[in-house]
């Protein structure tokens, strides 16, 4: 049983005066893909966001690997490696698909045109567009380019927020293969409330709700309770 | 498949809107031929280049604060200050230039090279300036408007105010360059030579921004920060550093603008950075908050506004511009090229 | 037998009957007492000139209170409105060939009629954009206005303004008989004046922000969409609140103007004015009406007393030069003042007050 690559202890946070996480405990797994399920208004998005320091936790603490990251800048924290993809405008319509890139690639370990390369394997639609702004993208596309600007970087976790939101099935199935290939080298945690990706790509699931977890396990067996899904995530 | 026939009446329904565009455009454009109408071409070229002059000079000012608006979402109301700053350090250059021969004896090299310092000094000037204003006092009003426009309204007036004591509350004559004074005659049109210099040198920074905006790294960063702040922190940028970056270019802008109008006028006194605000307000109202290219074309089309007018109907050459802006207001709120 | 009150309908008369105990109507009563009195105990000129000016500005702040605390439009043009009520007073009674008091309605209504339509204008912008849009338009117009004045020398006479002779008991030569130990004169008869004019106006204003308009007000500046989602026609209340606030303040254009006898756009219509009405509310304590009181009194006492001051300063170091700069320039101290101002205290006086007593009462208990 390894160490989790992510930990979050009694983490609170408060959005203005309403006090939106009221005690998350988690822990996510290096190399499996975690998935925080519930209601909307749960607090799903907003413990991401606690992680990435854009609504920094009021209490509690957040480790990676070990190192307190509870209240750092969300670009330090960025620098440590964690990437995400928030849930609207993950991508910079007014620049080209490939300013995006620019923008997001690192290159420190000189491993950057590789992993522009993979991505670009992973997401092949996007080779056409990379002179085209961003913004004339289909909805599916900026998805994929949101994700694929959260891997060019040398990230250990990506954090992502809906994905599947507004998307046609056929473009969530392309998804959840594209993010089953990704899972093993940076660990996923995943926000979702399509039901079918949160199967297809989580191995340990968390359900949220009113600010608190109140259930986790594997995702085999969550995918079995009925009971649990009709009470936590309103589906049969 | 339905994927791609999407995308096709995307690129359609682009084309269509590229077409209204062009209409627009080209009306906006060919209005500035009407006062042909009543002006006889010799008169209307000479207003043309104090128009294209004036917005030039505008358009130094406006740029910085339009950048600061979009990138930084702050309404800087001490650009004004920066502006009679940058005025008034170029005027004591100029002088201590001048008692070493370099200005009111100088031939060409000279003047270009007393115009560089000059230029360069006060770049820096309003850069440190801009750092000194951000960091003690814009850092803390981050998402206030209203704190905003009254802590940047008192930053102005006390930095106006040491002006006064440094410099004194009166009006001084600033020196001009010799080679950039007097005009030159082409076909009947007087053309006054520091005004073809202030086109050249607005030209020059216009393309220095676009050049750095577009290409540079640090060009995109700030292009991504005005449309998402968020996702630049994500993507590991210390937008508080960048913020810092972009309001020290802003004043040093402000700066360059105030010195360059001070020599145009021939003029300094320590007010003149409030009656230029309004109009740089003015040009980033119309050409939208954000946008560089925007408020070079709002300058223009202010500068060319007031100077034909002025001819026409004197007394109401100031009002025009204020009922272009409403006018911009009421039509399309976000200016010309604004976003958001 | 009239039927019982609604528990609601007693706390209201219980309210309206505590009204008359409470320590602040005694301090209203005794504030009163002490204008009434201030022309009987200082016979100097330039005690009445203070107060007068404070009374004045006092009613311009709170007007602007009104527009900006109270409703949460940040108009940068409110000095416009001040120097529209003063120029209709001067310009009217100038050009009357035998002016009488009946000239003083005209020019009200005038000054009245001007800046309904002009509020109404600014209204209508305040609908369509932003607030900081709305902040730079009613900057550039008020510039706009300041810069018309300075050049529309047939009507205004520009820069060297317009003097003019108030008319029958205003009149500054005027005199009348002695009561008491006053006597009374055309100096003493405009101040009693502009002391019930002014007490009157702030009174409707104090009226207006208690009433259920001025609630909706309030609603509207705290979260509008939240009221618009209550069904109140939030634009309905703001224009009424931009017309009301400017006519306010034109009307005490007007008694400025009635006061000083002399306009000008320097004196009535230009930057500094709105820095000013800025600086006191802010001061005063914004969504505080009072707060205007202490703004305006504090405001125009430094300003009539700090060059006696400056000849103390330049009394003790005759010399120094750089101290006879740093003294006059006691703009630059209102400027850091400001700033000071708005970071540490930026309830004001009246609203930190008033958040100090909310927060001993919570102690206490109540």
């Amino acid at each position: 049983m390894s160490d989790p690559i992510l930990s979050l202890n009694d983490v609170h946070a408060h959005i203005e005066r309403h006090h939106i996480l009221q005690g998350v405990t988690l822990s996510v797994m290096p190399g499996r893909a975690t998935v925080l399920v519930g209601r909307n208004g749960a607090g799903k998005s907003t413990t991401l966001r606690a992680v990435m320091g854009l609504t920094p936790a009021t209490s509690g603490s957040i480790e990676l690997e070990g190192q307190a990251i509870t209240s750092m800048k969300p670009y330090e924290i960025a620098r440590l490696g964690i990437g995400m993809a928030p849930e609207d405008r993950a991508v910079l319509y007014t620049l080209t698909v490939a300013e995006n890139f620019r923008l997001a690639m690192s290159d420190e370990d000189g491993q950057g045109d590789r992993r522009l390369a993979q991505v670009l394997d992973l997401f092949p639609d996007l080779r056409k567009f990379m002179s085209s702004k961003a913004g004339i993208l289909s909805g599916g596309q900026k998805q994929m380019l949101a994700i694929a600007l959260v891997l060019v970087r040398k990230n250990r976790i990506a954090l992502i927020d809906e994905p599947s939101k507004g998307l046609a099935p056929v473009v969530v199935d392309h998804l959840a293969d594209s993010l089953n290939r990704i899972k093993e080298t940076t660990t996923v945690v995943l926000v979702e409330q399509n039901f079918y990706l949160a199967s297809r790509v989580g191995q340990d699931y968390f359900i949220l709700d009113d600010g608190r977890v109140v259930h986790q396990g594997r995702m085999e067996d969550l995918a079995e309770d009925h009971e649990l899904k009709q009470k936590y995530l309103g589906i049969a | 498949m339905a994927a791609q026939a999407g995308e096709q009446a995307l690129r359609l329904s682009e084309s269509e809107l590229d077409l209204k565009k062009w209409v627009l455009w080209a009306l906006s454009v060919g209005i500035w031929f009407v006062p042909l109408v009543w002006i006889d071409p010799i008169t209307y070229l000479t207003l043309t280049i104090a128009g294209v002059t004036m917005g030039m000079l505008l358009f130094l000012t406006a740029s910085g604060l339009t950048l600061i608006f979009g990138l930084m979402d702050v309404l800087n109301l001490a650009h004004g200050a920066f502006f009679a700053w940058g005025a008034y350090a170029g005027f004591s250059l100029l002088n201590w230039l001048n008692a070493k021969g370099w200005v009111e004896l100088a031939g060409v090299g000279q003047s270009v090279g007393s115009l560089a310092m000059v230029l360069g000094v006060t770049l820096v000037v309003g850069a440190l300036l801009g750092v000194i204003l951000e960091r003690i006092i814009i850092r803390r009003t981050y998402g206030n408007h209203l704190k905003q426009i009254l802590i940047t309204m008192g930053a102005s007036l006390v930095m106006i105010e040491i002006i006064k004591i440094l410099w004194g509350p009166n009006d001084e004559v600033i020196l001009v360059p010799a080679a950039f004074r007097d005009s030159w005659d082409l076909f009947d049109v007087i053309v006054n030579k520091f005004r073809v210099v202030a086109i050249l040198v607005g030209s020059l920074v216009f393309a220095a921004i676009q050049i750095s905006l577009q290409k540079t790294r640090l060009g995109i960063t700030v292009r991504a920060g005005v449309e998402n702040r968020e996702l630049v922190q994500i993507l590991g940028y210390n937008i508080r550093r960048i913020f810092t970056g972009v309001f020290a270019a802003g004043a040093a802008l402000a700066a360059m603008g105030g010195v360059m109008f001070a020599i145009f006028k021939e003029q300094i006194y320590p007010g003149m950075g409030e009656e230029n605000l309004i109009f740089a307000l003015i040009v980033v109202i119309i050409g939208g908050m954000g946008s560089v290219t925007g408020s070079f074309l709002g300058a223009i089309m202010v500068g060319l506004a007031f100077n034909y007018v002025a001819f026409l109907v004197p007394k109401l050459a100031l009002g025009v511009n204020i009922m272009i802006m409403a006018v911009i207001l009421l039509l399309r709120p976000k200016g010309l090229m604004g976003r958001e | 037998m009239a039927p019982d009150l609604t528990p609601v309908q007693q706390e209201r008369l219980r309210a309206i009957h505590s009204r008359y105990t409470q320590p602040t109507f005694v301090t209203q009563l005794a504030l009163l007492a002490v204008l009434l009195l201030i022309p009987v105990t200082f016979s100097s000129f330039r005690v009445i000139d203070v107060t007068s000016k404070i009374m004045i500005f006092t009613i311009v702040v709170a007007s602007y209170d009104v527009i900006l605390g109270y409703t949460g439009l940040l108009s940068l043009g409110h000095s416009m409105f001040f120097g529209i009520g003063a120029y209709s007073l001067a310009l009217v009674i100038y050009h009357a060939s035998s002016p009488s008091w009946y000239h003083l309605l005209i020019a009200a209504a005038i000054a009245l009629g001007l800046s309904v339509t002009l509020a109404l204008v600014i209204a209508f912008f305040s609908l369509r954009v932003k607030a900081i849009f709305f902040a730079m338009m009613t900057l550039a117009l008020a510039e706009f206005t300041d810069i018309l004045a300075v050049q529309w020398y047939d009507l205004t006479r520009a820069e060297d303004g317009v003097s003019f002779k108030m008319p029958g008991i205003f009149d500054v030569g005027w005199s009348g008989p002695t009561i008491g130990p006053l006597e009374l004169n055309g100096r003493v008869m405009t101040y009693y004046f502009i002391l019930i004019v002014s007490v009157i106006l702030f009174g409707v204003m104090l009226r207006f922000v208690r009433s259920p308009v001025g609630r909706a007000l309030k609603a509207v500046r705290d979260n509008e969409s939240r009221a618009t989602a209550l069904g109140y026609k939030t634009f309905h209340y703001k224009i009424f609140s931009i017309v009301f606030g400017s006519s306010v303040a034109a009307l005490a254009g007007v008694m400025f103007a009635m006061w000083v006898g002399y306009v000008s756009p320097g004196s009535v219509l230009s930057t500094p004015i709105m820095l000013n009405i800025l600086l006191m509310v802010i001061i005063g304590g914004l969504g505080t009406l009072y707060g205007a009181i202490v703004g305006a009194a504090f405001i125009k006492i430094t300003e009539t007393w700090l060059p006696d001051m400056q000849k103390v300063a330049e009394a003790l170091l005759p010399k120094s030069d750089l101290v006879h700069r740093l003294a006059e320039r006691w703009i630059l101290y209102f400027g850091v003042l400001f700033i000071l101002v708005v970071f540490f205290f930026p309830k004001g006086f009246v609203g930190t007050a008033r958040d100090m007593i909310k927060r001993r009462k919570a102690k206490a208990g109540r």
